[in-house]
């Protein structure tokens, strides 16, 4: 049991790398869809999901280069996002109400 | 030192984290929907995120680390469900309309009821 401790334990800096190349190329794949969404819709489910995952991406290099300052980041960029999303929504409402339709 | 279950909770989370942001990210890109679309976000966004949140706090190396990231989640588990339900209603709202396969008819009434928001909007245009 010690051994296997100490032996999973010594590949968690190799996990948490792996875990932002994953996250990159998530976030990658989801700025692709950004860009070709037909409608605003999918751009903004997009943007929902963008901010999530650089939340996940900021915590992951907070724990790993155990730094307080990127969790402070995180949480900070938590709040604001969600209040910049709000305002894009609103605007786009008000703008561009009936403007693309898929069908 | 970490003790062993810390370790198995943090492979555990990681590994559900992949799993599910796979299936987000094919979701995305494979559904004709944006409501579909949207369902699929919302489960690599919330599955995928807090996951990874409940690895991190389990092999957090310091306490102020793990408190720091469980304020977080207490936030992204407020905000990110608000997100998509405000995605849903202007989706909804600027009149697409949900996707059927090929060969479905929509009732009278449903016809009606999903064509109500859109008839209101040009309306006001």
């Amino acid at each position: 049991m010690q051994r296997i401790t100490q032996l999973l334990s010594r590949q968690i800096p190799a996990v948490l790398y792996g875990m932002q190349w994953f996250l990159l190329i998530c976030s990658v794949l989801i700025l692709a869809r950004m860009l070709k969404g037909p409608s605003s819709a999918d751009r903004l489910a997009a943007l929902n999901i963008f901010s999530g995952i650089v939340l996940a991406f900021l915590v992951i290099t907070g724990v790993q280069k155990s730094g307080i300052l990127y969790l402070d980041v995180a949480l900070v960029y938590d709040i604001f996002g969600f209040l910049g999303f709000l305002a894009i929504s609103h605007f786009l409402k008000n703008k561009f109400f009936s403007g693309d339709k898929t069908e | 030192m970490i003790d062993f279950l810390s370790i198995c909770i943090a492979y555990a989370g990681f590994l559900t984290a992949v799993i599910f942001g796979i299936a987000g990210v094919a979701g995305l890109f494979r559904f004709p929907d944006p409501y579909a679309r949207l369902q699929a976000g919302s489960l690599c966004g919330t599955t995928a995120v807090f996951s990874i949140f409940i690895a991190c706090i389990a092999i957090a190396p310091e306490r102020s680390i793990a408190a720091r990231i469980i304020i977080i989640g207490i936030i992204f588990l407020v905000s990110a469900p608000t997100a998509s339900h405000i995605v849903a209603r202007f989706t909804w709202n600027s009149g697409i309309m949900p996707w059927r396969p090929k060969g479905t008819k929509r009732s009278a009434d449903m016809y009606a009821q999903e064509k109500a928001p859109v008839k209101q909007q040009n309306k006001t245009d």
